[in-house]
């Protein structure tokens, strides 16, 4: 395998088994040492034009240059590891926020504090054939949401920037 | 015969200034004062729109020709957005890296919602569901088609055709219509290709001049939004316009067919002549420039907020757009950094230019900067009346004073879906009698049904309802 | 065609120039397929040879002259230095059949000294003349004709007005206040003139705290500027996490100056508007600025949204979309591959197509529980797996070869064009969207304007640039009346 590092390793009797993902532009022409996000063995590669020109070999005893970013395990329902997975994976730097969630995340005020609708479920509003009315009727829709903003206002948490 | 008018004599009718007191008042305000009155951010609303009474039908999807449908909505423009039942637009169901939703997408559908890739696409517009393989709904989009001025769509090239849908009998029912097939290739070779933004950045050679150059370690670079996409939207707009242009005086309407993989072909500058006259292939030159130097972006040793939580801020707020090609400018530039030898030997800007004298003098610039943070950097060039700008993030394009007061980043109380920050409309240029303006984001899928097929177009409710249940609409 | 064959020895540049003239290496190098092949080889696949033989006998890029053109009669003026935003809107409107006058300086626009790599042998010269002028320069002024003014005489700004009241359009691309001071900005001319629009272009603005500026010695701002100011530059590029910074893994600006187009495009757009707005209701003209840095924010997609939402700052995600699976490009063999699919029924066809050659992608992307919804599919840790195993199909094969079997699955992909690719590539000759034009400076080839396909109005190449105050004695004439001798006054004045 290639640009996968399929780890066929045995460990406690029983091969790795986990796929680890060499993302195409960090490995295209590249050459060191990476680690299995699972069993954490060592290899040793030299990619040019992303074929495997020499490895993956087992380096014992080596540490890594890098990890991968991504890996999972087909065999065990694709259970994985995701990027900044300490000693496993590699961290993504070069991200919008800290952290990324990977799923949708549930807002109810904006930035400055106002209510916005980004959040489910919505309760239901809509008319004849899926129309809707032109405004969102927050107060009687959403009270407690209308409430938190109440709060939020008195405590000075809503702002105009 | 001289024209010479005589020095000593004034004439008022000669002067180009006020005729009136309150035109005095006018002329004596100072220039900045007078654009912000002519353009008086945040009471657009209040004055008359440009396209008062035009009615558009965007049969579209993704971002290309949305936009060239939104960008008339924005100018006053009553856009009707048809989407398919249920469903909605496929750029609904985009989001960045799955994270921002707005809620509902569809009154079906309370846990789904239309995803922020569908910002800034079709604004202001009115949300009819169709499902357009029934043969029912022909005759009904007909009703549409004698109450518009044109359409814009996007399908496969044909398909509307099939469906008896195509200009060929659009324009026996409507003769002022004007239509608008937007989208990859149109006819030719390639005419079933589909098309994206980034197909467009691919294939039409934008891709292949962005970016670092090989031996700088790059690969061929993908311009961060959609830019294709929207930009060949606007193309789109502007050719409405001037067919609308034409058909006030004729009363004509036309065709227009607009291939998206053209427009970056077109904005290339001298790539395309060049290459034809010399058979020179223009490659890719990072972040310098081929035909100024200096006159690029630097990265600096340190970040201005490395304590900063977010990476963005923490990791990148490393880089500053330099600029000093002419040359006392360029003279200046080597003073400050303490490299005169740099303009001893590039003196003139044609020998600075030179791939070579190019990277000794960036590789000078990042040096010197190298133990600076961006914004030291930027200071200490501008305080030495040289051009240079921090690579600004989002959270400082937010922060903006500028843009706050030109009215182009501002917050808008969407009707429906509440508190959107928002960087479009306003900011795609400033009216003063007849402005842009934004009255809300976007509706769910099908949510002005009733307003378009019982109010406009005099179906029963009843049948309305009949449809609904069926998916046609 | 009888080749002659020689034996050259190449030293320098300069002994290569001769060789590569379009008259030694034409264009197209090889003819597109005709009109018959197309029909019956592509058309029928879809039975389609009825609809889209109806579409070329009426919309025909060869057909253009001989039809209407939609803005007749409309006189615009344009004037302004070194950028490419005024001049992009002026060749839009002229390209539609408005009378576009160019107005510089009696030394000329700075842009007509650029060329690339200070190269002087890539300038062309005036066939009559033998000035030399920059490609750039020549191919950003479509159809405009080109006259000199200095409006920093007294004599040339009266002139000026006398031009500007019988425009419909002024496009000016001065520096902030630059034309109020002197007496010819929107204030002045709104009383001579009072259905003029009036469009200013730049930057970042002529007003408010940030407003455009000048360096010590007058240099003005030029792009990437605007894309430094608005967050794009800051969200372009690859991530360091793909490649090292410093080495391609950088904030990265445009090839181009991305951001006058996109602003010049929206002038052009504006002053439509302004214009129907006038004929329509008003009768009256009006004020109207575009900033590159604000036009290009306009389609920065959703990120200023997304900030708003929760302080989220878009970071560089390289030739990947973060929004989209598939939506990106990635190396191939022969450079890179573009591939676009997000809705499932794409997805999996593009599964289709690749686990033919390689049987392990359709195992490890299709049975993964993570990747069967599509919004999930966008998720960081998605794209990276999708990514690397369509990369070890890619790796094996060509441009032309991926592209052959995807479109066999009706995906939408296509190759990493390079320019020369570009120009000959099949679909782009036959429409053409490159073409050779006879111009002032010899045969210049140039990619068409996307609004040149139309029934009855399609915008058109007529000319390119030309010679600096080519049309000083026709335009004058016809404008505001100035014979031949009045003209040698105002040269000899140094006013044109
Ligand atoms: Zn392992
Ligand atoms: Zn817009």
């Amino acid at each position: 395998m290639c640009d996968v590092i399929w780890c066929k390793k045995e460990v406690d009797g029983s091969p790795c088994e986990t796929v680890n993902y060499l993302d195409p532009f960090c490995f295209w022409n590249w050459e060191g040492t990476i680690n299995c996000a699972e069993c954490r063995t060592v290899y040793y590669i030299h990619m040019i034009q992303g074929h495997m020109y020499k490895g993956p070999e087992e380096r014992p005893g080596e540490e890594p240059d890098t990890s991968p970013l991504y890996a999972d395990k087909p065999l065990e329902g694709y259970r994985n590891y995701m990027f900044a997975t300490e000693g496993r994976t590699r961290p993504f730097e070069c991200m919008p926020r800290s952290f990324l969630l990977g799923e949708a995340d549930m807002v109810k005020f904006s930035i400055r504090g106002k209510p916005v609708r980004g959040w489910r479920p919505q309760p239901e509003s809509a008319g004849i054939a899926g129309s809707f009315p032109y405004h969102w009727d927050i107060q009687n829709l959403s009270p407690d949401v209308w409430e938190e903003y109440q709060e939020k206002i008195r405590k000075g948490e809503v702002s105009d920037w | 015969m001289s024209k010479k008018k005589d020095p000593r004599v004034t004439r008022i009718e000669d002067l180009a200034g006020p005729k009136s007191p309150g035109e005095l008042e006018e002329m004596k305000m100072p220039y900045e004062e007078y654009c912000r009155q002519a353009f008086d951010p945040g009471n657009e609303a209040k004055k008359p729109e440009s396209l008062k009474g035009i009615r558009w039908l965007s049969c579209t999807m993704y971002i290309f020709t949305p936009h060239s449908a939104a960008n008339l909505a924005e100018l006053g423009a009553e856009v009707i957005k048809i989407e398919i039942p249920r469903m909605g637009d496929a750029m609904r169901h985009t989001s960045p890296f799955n994270e921002a939703y707005l809620y509902p997408l569809h009154e079906s559908r309370p846990m789904t919602g239309t995803g922020l890739g569908f910002t800034n696409a079709n604004i202001n517009e009115l949300y009819l569901t169709m499902d357009y393989h029934i043969p029912e709904m022909v005759d009904v989009f007909y009703g549409l088609v004698k109450m518009s001025d044109g359409l814009t769509e996007l399908y496969r090239p044909g398909t509307l055709d099939k469906w008896k849908m195509s200009y060929k009998y659009l324009q026996e029912i409507n003769p002022r219509f004007i239509y608008v097939w937007g989208g990859g290739f149109g006819y030719g070779p390639k005419v079933f290709g589909g098309s994206y933004d980034i197909l467009g950045q691919a294939h039409a050679g934008l891709a292949s001049i962005t970016g670092m150059h090989e031996y700088m370690g790059g690969h061929a670079t993908k311009c961060t939004n959609w830019v294709i996409d929207w930009a060949s939207g606007t193309i789109i707009t502007y050719g409405v316009l001037a067919a609308i242009h034409w058909r006030r005086k004729t009363g004509l309407g036309t065709m227009l067919e607009v291939s998206q993989v053209q427009t970056p072909t077109r904005f290339m500058g001298y790539s395309v002549p060049l290459y034809g006259r010399f058979g020179i292939v223009r490659q890719r030159w990072g972040n310098w420039d081929t035909q100024l130097c200096a006159h690029g972006i630097i990265l600096c040793g340190k970040s201005d907020y490395p304590d900063a939580d977010n990476p963005q801020e923490k990791f990148d707020a490393r880089y500053v757009m330099v600029s000093a090609f002419n040359d006392p400018d360029f003279q200046e530039l080597c003073s400050v950094i303490g490299r005169k030898d740099l303009w001893d030997n590039y003196p003139r800007h044609k020998q600075r230019l030179e791939a070579e004298a190019q990277i000794e003098v960036y590789d000078a610039l990042e040096q010197w900067a190298a133990d600076k943070t961006r914004t030291e950097v930027s200071d200490a060039l501008n305080n030495a009346g040289i051009l240079a700008y921090n690579v600004k993030n989002h959270r400082e394009v937010y922060e903006s004073e500028h843009l706050r007061q030109r009215g182009t980043i501002r917050w808008l109380d969407d009707p429906l879906f509440g508190d959107l920050l928002t960087h479009c409309t306003y900011s795609t240029g400033l009216m003063s009698k007849s402005p842009r303006r934004l009255k809300w984001q976007w509706r769910p899928v099908g949510a002005d049904n009733v307003k378009i097929y019982r109010d406009m177009l005099g179906i029963p409710v009843s049948q309305v309802e009949d449809w609904y249940e069926k998916a046609w609409i | 065609m009888a080749q002659e064959k020689r034996d050259v020895e190449i030293n320098s540049i300069q002994d290569s120039l001769d060789m590569l003239t379009p008259e030694i290496r034409p264009w197209p190098v090889t003819p597109p397929p005709s009109a018959e092949e197309v029909s019956t080889q592509v058309y029928t696949k879809r039975k389609a040879e009825d609809f889209l033989g109806w579409v070329e006998d009426n919309v025909k890029f060869e057909k253009s002259f001989g039809k209407a053109e939609a803005l007749a009669g409309l006189k615009v003026l344009d004037i302004g230095l070194w950028r490419l935003g005024h001049k992009f809107a002026a060749s839009m409107l002229a390209e539609a059949g408005a009378e576009v006058v160019c107005i510089e300086p009696p030394g000329g626009d700075p842009l007509r000294q650029l060329t690339p790599f200070g190269r002087e042998e890539y300038m062309l010269a005036d066939q009559e003349t033998g000035e030399k002028c920059g490609i750039e320069f020549i191919a950003e002024m479509v159809n405009q004709y080109a006259i000199t003014l200095d409006v920093d005489t007294e004599e040339g700004q009266q002139v000026f007005r006398e031009l500007a009241a019988n425009a419909d359009v002024v496009i000016e691309a001065l520096p902030p206040g630059y034309a109020d001071e002197r007496g010819i900005g929107y204030r002045h001319l709104k009383d001579l003139n009072p259905g003029l629009i009036y469009a200013w272009t730049g930057i970042r603005g002529q007003w408010g705290p940030d407003k455009d500026r000048l360096s010590k010695h007058g240099q003005w701002e030029i792009e990437p500027f605007a894309c430094a100011s608005n967050a794009w530059i800051h969200s372009t590029g690859y991530p360091q996490d793909q490649l090292p910074r410093g080495k391609g893994g950088d904030p990265t600006r445009a090839g181009v100056w991305i951001a006058d187009y996109v602003a010049g495009e929206q002038v052009a757009v504006n002053i439509m508007a302004a214009l129907y707005w006038r004929e329509e209701f008003s009768g009256e003209g009006q004020f109207i600025e575009v900033t590159g840095a604000e036009a290009l924010m306009d389609i920065t997609d959703f990120d200023m949204t997304w900030y708003g939402f929760n302080k989220s700052i878009k970071a560089r995600t390289g030739a990947w979309d973060p929004n989209l699976n598939q939506y990106e490009w990635n190396p191939c063999k022969d450079g890179y591959m573009m591939i676009g699919g997000q809705s499932d029924r794409l997805w999996y066809r593009i599964g289709m197509c690749i686990e033919r050659d390689y049987p392990q992608f359709g195992r490890l992307i299709h049975e993964d529980p993570y990747l069967k919804e599509m919004g999930a599919r966008n998720a960081l840790h998605a794209l990276i797996k999708t990514y690397t195993l369509t990369t070890r199909w890619l790796r094996d094969i060509n441009r032309v070869q991926a592209e052959e079997a995807l479109l066999e699955y009706e995906i939408a992909a296509g190759p990493v064009l390079f320019v020369d690719e570009v120009c000959e590539f099949p679909h782009f000759k036959y429409r053409p969207w490159i073409y050779n034009c006879e111009s002032d400076y010899g045969t210049f080839l140039y990619p068409t304007s996307p609004n040149a396909y139309q029934f009855d109005t399609p915008h058109r190449l007529k000319w390119v640039g030309r010679r600096l105050g080519k049309d000083n004695g026709e335009i004058y004439s016809k404008w505001v009346g100035y014979g031949p001798t009045r003209l040698a006054e105002l040269k000899t004045e140094g006013v044109i």
